[in-house]
This record gives C-alpha cells, sequence and structure tokens, in this order.
C-alpha cells in the first residue's frame, strides 16, 4: 500500500493519497475540529462515455445508461441502500455528470457502519427486468422535468449547436426513447466495464479518522483491481455545427447562453489552462468588469449572468449566459467585447484582482467538507493534488494567461442559444 | 457547538456571535425584519440598491472591484418571507486575515463596508440616486419574472397564493410587478428610513471576529437612530374551511401537483416537534411515506415531498406528474395521509426521522452561512436556540403524538398546473 501525505502550510489542510492493494485510490482529508463527514465513491463513468469494450471492440450502449445505473445500483435483493442509511441517520444521495457517476453520503455519526453501507452497495450490482422497468417511470418523470426547464434547455440546445458529434451534447438522463433500450443485461455490461475499482476513486473529507477509513475499506472492498475504462477521443471540426440554436417555452423571459468552442488537439485541458480560462473569464465578464456594467446599464442582462468554462475529456467551452430581454444584442456585445480583448490582451491590474479574487474563492472552498470531497476527487479525477490550484494560483503570470486567451473566445467558433416565450405571449 | 454570545445593541435590535477558529472565512449577516405589508415592493428593492453603492463607493464598479481586493468577498443582498414578517437581509464574508497572501488585513475592511452600504448609501438631493433605483427595479422585476418561469416554484407560489388569499402570506416577497414597475426613487428611500427605524434587527456574526469591534461599530451606528420597532405577528388558520381546486393549463411536459394544507396550528405558540416529524415522514426523506410509495412503488414521480411551514402553520406537497395521472396521485398522496392518522407506519420509520432530523440540525455547526440564517431565523422568538438544543427537543416524539399531529392536518386548496403538452410524442 502506497502512502502520500500532501498538505499546505498556508491553508493549514493536509490530506493523504492511498493507493490501496484493491487498485482503488482513496483519499481522506481529517478536520477534526468539524462535526460532520463528507464522503464519495465516484466512478468515472458519465454520460459522455457512450462506448463500451467488448472483446477489443466498441460497441454503442442507450444515451442515459450510466445515469439509469446510479438510479439502480441503490437497490439490492434484500435491503436497498436508502433502507440502510435509514437505520444509521446519513443522508445518501448519487448524482451523474458529463463524465462522473458519485455516490455520496453526509454524516456526524456512525461513520464506520455508513462508509461501509456506502462501499458495500456500490460493488453490489442487483438488476431484474422488472425493477428496470420501474425505473423507466421514474426516470421518465426526470427527463420531462428538465425538459420544461429553460435554464437546462438552454446549455443542451448550445451544445447541440457546438458539437457535431461529440457526446457532450447527449442530455445526461438520455431520453425516453432511449432508456426504454435499456435492460438488466445492458446495466450489467456497463458495470462490469466502469466499475471496476482502479477506475473509481473514495474521497472523504470532515469528522473521520483516516484509520478509521482505511479499516473498513480494507473489510469492504470486494474485487480486485480492474483497469481504468477507455475513453475514446472524439475528434471534432473547430466549427460549430451551427451558429444560433432556438427555442420556444412557455416563460416571460427569454434567456440566452453563448458558447466559444475550443479547437482542442489533445482530450483534456491542463490545471493551468482551467485556471488560465477561469481568470480571463473574470476579467472579461466578472461584476467589477467594464462589460459587466455595459450589460446592465443598457438593461441586456438580469442579474443572474454569468460564466463557465465548461471543459471535460474530448469538448472545451466558454460560456456565458442569463435572463436578457434582448439576447442578440446582449450576444453582440459580448462578442465584440471578446474580440477587444483578445486584440489588447489583458492588463496587469486587472490580472491581479482576478487572481486574489479567485484566490480569496479556493480558500473558502476550504470551509466544507462536501466541497472538499468533490475537489478531492475532481483533482484526482485530473491527475492532479487538491493543493495545485492554489499553488498555480500564485505562481501564474500574465503571460501565461495572455498566451492562453489566443486559444479561446474565437468569434467564429461561438454560437447563441435562446429560449423565447411562446409567440403572441 | 461554538458557544453563542447575544448582545442587545439598541431597542429591537440584537447581535448574536458565534465565535469560532475553525472557519476559513467570517460571515456578517444583517437581518431586518417588518410585518410583510405597506410597500413590499419597495422594501424588496431596498437591499439590492443598497448593494450598489455606497457614500464611500459611490460607483458600482468601484465596489465591486474593492469586493475583488478583499480576495472575493462576497455581498449577500435578498428578501424572504418568515411567516408574515417581511425579511431584508445583507451580509457579507470573507477569508480570515490568517490566509491573505501578504498577511493584510481583509476581514475588518469587509465588515465596515457592509456597515457603509446599509447605513451610508450614496444619496443625491437627498434621496437614492434614481440611476441606480431604475437599473434595481427593472432587475428586481426580471428576477421575480424568472422565478416564476420554473415551473415547480410557480405551481407552489400560486398554490400558497390561492390558500393564502386576504392573508398577508399569500403575497410575493417581491410584491407586485406593478408596484415595482412604477418604484420611485423616493418609494425606496421611505423603505430604507422606515426599515432602520422599525424594523425588528439582528446581525449574526459567524467566524474568528473581533467581537467587541463590531458591537462598538453597530452601537456607534444604531446611536444615531432613533428606534420605534414595529410589533410582527402572524395570523393563522388552524383547520381548512372546506377543500378548494384551483388548475391552470400551461404548454409544458409535465405536470405540477401542489396541495396546502392547514397544520392545526393556532399561533406560533402553538408548534409541537412532532408536526415536523409527522411532515417529515410523510414526505421528507427517502425513508418517507410519499417517496416509498408514490415513487418507488407506484413509479408515478421522480419526486414528491412535503414541508411544513411552522412559521406560518402549514403544510405544502408537491410533484411534477403525467397530467392524466392527477386523480391517482391525489389519491395515493391522500391515503398515505390517511395511514400516518391511523399509525399505520413503522417505529423504524420514526426512528429513521428523527435520526435523519437530528442530523440535519447538528450539520448546521459546520457551516458559517448554515449557522447566520439559523440565529436570524430566529429573530422574532423570545428565546434563542442553538441548533443543538432543538435537535435534543426531537428526542422525546413519540409514535402517538406524530399520529395526532397528522390527525390535525387539514386539506385547504389543491392546485393543478395541467401539462397541455404532455404524452410523449412530440418534442
Amino acid at each position: 500500500m502506497e502512502i502520500k501525505n500532501l498538505s499546505n502550510e498556508k491553508l493549514g489542510e493536509s490530506y493523504r493519497q492511498i493507493r490501496h492493494p484493491s487498485g482503488l485510490t482513496i483519499l481522506v482529508l481529517c478536520k477534526p475540529d468539524y462535526v460532520c463527514t463528507h464522503a464519495i465513491f465516484a466512478a468515472k463513468y458519465g454520460s459522455i462515455d457512450t462506448m463500451i469494450e467488448e472483446n477489443g471492440t466498441m460497441r454503442e450502449i442507450p444515451h442515459g445508461t450510466a445515469h439509469f445505473l446510479e438510479h439502480k445500483l441503490f437497490e439490492s435483493e434484500d435491503l436497498d441502500a436508502f433502507e440502510r442509511f435509514a437505520k444509521t441517520g446519513a443522508e445518501a444521495n448519487a448524482f451523474t455528470s458529463f463524465d462522473r457517476t458519485a455516490y455520496i453520503f453526509t454524516c456526524t455519526d456512525n461513520f464506520k457502519q455508513n462508509l461501509e453501507i456506502l462501499l458495500d452497495f456500490v460493488q453490489s450490482p442487483y438488476f431484474t427486468e422488472e425493477t428496470v422497468k420501474k425505473e423507466q417511470g421514474i426516470i421518465g418523470q426526470e427527463i420531462r422535468m428538465y425538459k420544461d426547464a429553460a435554464g437546462w434547455e438552454v446549455l443542451f440546445n448550445l451544445l447541440g449547436a457546438l458539437y457535431h458529434k461529440h457526446p457532450v451534447k447527449v442530455d445526461i438522463a438520455g431520453t425516453e426513447e432511449s432508456i426504454a433500450e435499456i435492460t438488466a443485461e445492458t446495466l450489467y455490461s456497463c458495470y462490469n466495464n466502469f466499475y471496476s475499482l482502479g477506475n473509481m476513486v473514495l474521497a472523504v473529507a470532515g469528522n473521520a479518522a483516516y484509520e478509521d477509513v482505511l479499516e473498513v475499506a480494507d473489510k469492504a472492498i470486494k474485487a480486485a483491481a480492474g483497469s481504468p475504462a477507455r475513453r475514446e477521443f472524439v475528434r471534432e471540426p473547430a466549427a460549430p455545427v451551427s451558429g444560433y440554436a432556438e427555442k420556444r417555452l412557455p416563460v416571460k423571459i427569454p434567456k440566452f447562453m453563448i458558447g466559444f468552442k475550443e479547437d482542442i488537439k489533445t482530450p483534456e485541458r491542463s490545471l493551468k489552462e482551467v485556471v488560465c480560462v477561469e481568470i480571463i473569464h473574470d476579467v472579461i465578464a466578472g461584476k467589477s468588469s467594464p462589460l459587466y456594467r455595459r450589460l446592465l446599464d443598457e438593461g441586456l442582462v438580469s442579474s443572474g449572468f454569468s460564466s463557465e468554462y465548461f471543459s471535460g475529456f474530448g469538448f472545451a467551452c466558454s460560456l456565458f449566459g442569463g435572463d436578457s430581454r434582448d439576447p442578440e444584442n446582449a450576444a453582440r456585445v459580448i462578442r465584440d467585447e471578446t474580440k477587444k480583448y483578445k486584440k489588447s490582451g489583458i492588463g496587469q491590474k486587472e490580472f491581479e484582482r482576478a487572481r486574489r479574487r479567485l484566490y480569496g474563492r479556493l480558500v473558502m472552498m476550504f470551509n466544507d467538507v462536501e466541497e472538499i470531497a468533490q475537489n478531492l476527487v475532481d483533482s484526482h479525477l485530473n491527475g492532479d493534488s487538491l493543493f495545485d490550484e492554489a499553488d498555480i494560483c500564485s505562481s501564474l503570470t500574465l503571460d501565461d494567461v495572455n498566451e492562453k486567451l489566443k486559444d479561446i473566445l474565437c468569434a467564429e467558433r461561438s454560437s447563441l442559444s435562446v429560449i423565447l416565450p411562446l409567440e403572441g405571449e | 457547538m461554538s458557544e453563542i454570545k447575544q448582545i442587545k445593541i439598541a431597542d429591537g435590535v440584537d447581535a448574536c456571535f458565534v465565535v469560532t477558529d475553525r472557519f476559513k472565512t467570517s460571515k456578517v449577516l444583517v437581518t431586518m425584519a417588518m410585518p410583510l405589508e405597506g410597500d413590499v415592493s419597495a422594501r424588496a428593492a431596498l437591499p439590492f440598491v443598497l448593494r450598489r453603492s455606497c457614500r464611500k463607493y459611490p460607483d458600482f464598479s468601484s465596489l465591486n472591484g474593492y469586493l475583488d481586493e478583499l480576495y472575493g468577498a462576497s455581498l449577500q443582498a435578498g428578501v424572504e418571507k418568515l411567516g408574515e414578517a417581511h425579511l431584508v437581509k445583507m451580509g457579507i464574508s470573507v477569508i480570515g486575515d490568517r490566509f491573505t497572501l501578504d498577511g493584510e488585513s481583509v476581514a475588518e475592511r469587509a465588515v465596515e463596508l457592509l456597515f457603509d452600504l446599509i447605513f451610508d448609501p450614496k444619496l443625491e438631493n437627498g434621496i437614492f440616486d434614481p440611476s441606480d433605483v431604475e437599473i434595481e427595479k427593472r432587475l428586481l422585476a426580471e428576477r421575480m419574472v424568472s422565478e416564476l418561469d420554473d415551473k415547480r416554484v410557480y405551481a407552489v407560489s400560486r398554490c400558497q397564493e390561492l390558500m393564502c388569499e386576504g392573508e398577508a402570506f399569500g403575497k410575493n416577497r417581491y410584491g407586485e410587478l406593478s408596484e415595482i414597475e412604477s418604484l420611485t426613487p423616493k418609494r425606496v428611500f421611505d423603505a430604507w428610513r422606515g426599515v432602520l427605524k422599525s424594523a425588528v434587527i439582528r446581525v449574526v456574526v459567524a467566524g474568528d471576529s473581533d467581537t467587541d469591534k463590531i458591537e462598538k461599530m453597530l452601537s456607534d451606528k444604531f446611536s444615531e437612530i432613533e428606534r420605534s420597532p414595529s410589533a410582527i405577528s402572524t395570523s393563522f388558520i388552524k383547520s381548512a374551511r372546506g377543500e378548494r381546486y384551483f388548475s391552470e393549463e400551461q404548454p409544458v411536459k409535465q405536470g405540477k401537483l401542489v396541495m396546502g394544507f392547514r397544520a392545526g396550528m393556532e399561533s406560533k405558540d402553538d408548534y409541537r416537534t412532532a408536526m415536523t416529524v409527522m411532515s417529515d415522514i410523510f414526505g421528507g426523506g427517502t425513508y418517507s411515506r410519499l417517496f416509498l410509495n408514490v415513487r418507488e412503488k407506484m413509479s408515478l414521480c421522480y419526486y414528491c415531498g412535503s414541508r411544513l411551514n411552522r412559521e406560518k402553520g402549514i403544510m405544502i406537497v408537491q410533484s411534477g406528474i403525467e397530467t392524466e395521472n392527477e386523480e391517482k396521485m391525489k389519491t395515493a398522496i391522500l391515503e398515505q395521509l390517511d395511514a400516518l392518522r391511523a399509525g399505520d407506519f413503522t417505529k423504524e420509520t420514526l426512528e429513521a426521522s428523527m435520526l435523519s432530523i437530528n442530523e440535519t440540525l447538528r450539520a448546521y455547526g459546520d457551516s458559517p452561512d448554515a449557522l447566520c440564517s439559523w440565529y436570524s431565523a430566529q429573530l422574532l422568538d423570545e428565546v434563542i436556540k442553538t441548533p443543538d438544543e432543538r435537535a435534543a427537543e426531537f428526542n422525546a416524539v413519540t409514535f402517538d403524538e406524530v399520529c395526532g399531529a397528522a390527525k390535525e392536518v387539514t386539506l385547504d386548496t389543491v392546485f393543478m398546473l395541467i401539462g397541455t403538452e404532455g404524452n410523449s410524442d412530440g418534442n
């Protein structure tokens, strides 16, 4: 067993990274003066994983399978996971994102028992045709709920306009048609392909002793390691599918999102690139930026206007959006401003200000055990350590940022997605 | 659990300090309560107008630049309903001085900034700046409309509005759209004066702060204000006078069913912990009757939950369903309530609920935000309770008390948002 201690003196935090003999990576950050502990058991398997490897060839699986599997893993032959957690008082949940599935709990008591339940149920698949059928009704309602949610639709319509074939454009839960194709057999195949311990990570943050985590892990971890599942790098054309996507929904105020697709040559972005883009976004569109001021003064956006660097395996784009009475003009002003910055570059003062703000946000993250555990998982899956972002943030130079600015925010690779009110409203 | 120190600052104004060095940040939250009446929209606009500028930082962008300098200190502004009290909230979170890169002091400057925004706004000709008010007026209207564009929020809000028609609680916390659109700098300014003079005010400070200094700053601010705090109360209706049904059609895929119940309370003092447990067993966690039956067994929905509002004595059940399943769902929900009344649930479920509530309450201590919300929500109560003290009260709840609480609940109003884009065809 390999154990590594990592610490950051300024933040007064440290954690251990354990390479368990089973192949599972375990990350533990202790906060003995906290009451809660948050644990995450995650598989590197999300909605973008639409193919599985069988006998050396890749086979397509129905959209929404990762999410479906997440729902079904809570069930077992006897007591389901929720019934077991009901006896300990822990709050348990799970979620599926573009690139992972995570099973979580938060507790103040009975930590060891809770961890044992978590490790056990995620390692004990039990699917039957009958229980799969039943879940199709529940997830069908979840899908329909999102279809009515303008904030969700505006994002997926944009991804559909930006991406030709990358599965990031597919709704995480799939469609009612695609989930109808899922069978117990599909779930077992996907489980075996993606839930090997080498493709998973366990992160614990809060009032839990490191020894307790190891003791439970030694007892509850069943299988031997498999290798990480294969992910294909789906190369995208540099240009978007279309520059504009529009949909009408029964809303009173339009929503918009503009995305600038990045032409990437490698599937993953380094943490340094991510930090650079976060700083660029903050300088261009943050609360103290001239752009934000102008959009507000001219009545082009509402208070929820925000930006995001949306990146993962095989995709990367800069997103800006919110509510707007006049999405086309809001998008025009944003495009103009990004053009201006790409020409002039970012100034030293703006850079320092944004960097300070980012640093403050990183410090704040260490208040919250859930966020810490989440970040432990993120950093591990990206091959970084938890403290790398703070280190990069302090050592970054203006040149780094202006160099990255050249790759992103190209107007010719941008698309605008809008949700408009129904006609006649 | 951290200790709490409560200090009276002025008539109807107090400060609660939760001093601890466990956190990386400190947070100060100022909550100002008024009766939910009068110029609600002006009061709703107030925290957002105040958040824009102050005499010292008269420009919106330079104020935000100053926040960046304070390592991204984040300002919070908002309004809420607490029973029939209208809460105006403003707060700030900032990292502790020991975490700054060059050891500079930021925490105290952040608190000063918050107090400057609240007590020393930028004025033009003795009232608020018309251009600031104009922008915030638009943003407030858009915030209100955008929130109601979320069909789940809309359906619950509509049900409460219909159920509590003629009661102050029926009002939206932002007031009426027409009242917002007609706002003037003078009205918002008057709301500011009204709040400083008449609101019941609590300042909660959580983190590693210099409490003496904050106390002194507050005392100085309030020594210049002539105070006359309002009496704030909430009207309760013990039982429904009958069941009312409303529906509305919208071209959405999923229908929303909302059922509003009266919880059998005659006043705020009438509250018993068993009601919270009853609502939780009914539709709280994953061990609840609604989750296990209407979702897991009947596959009728993705979500169906109940929530008790003890400050108003009502309980709201909400779910997203196929419109054609409305009757089936309503019947199933009421059957589950009947089961609670008849004592048709297990001791294990009761224990699961009590454990879960206990865990949730104890978790408050781990977050400065949660602690600030916790103590500010008690600003109209005689005695302050810590989350641990509240948790201890739940240990005494009995099975019979839960059945009893379920028997007191009566259905008042049903609101159905009918989805006309139902069935799986089309997109």
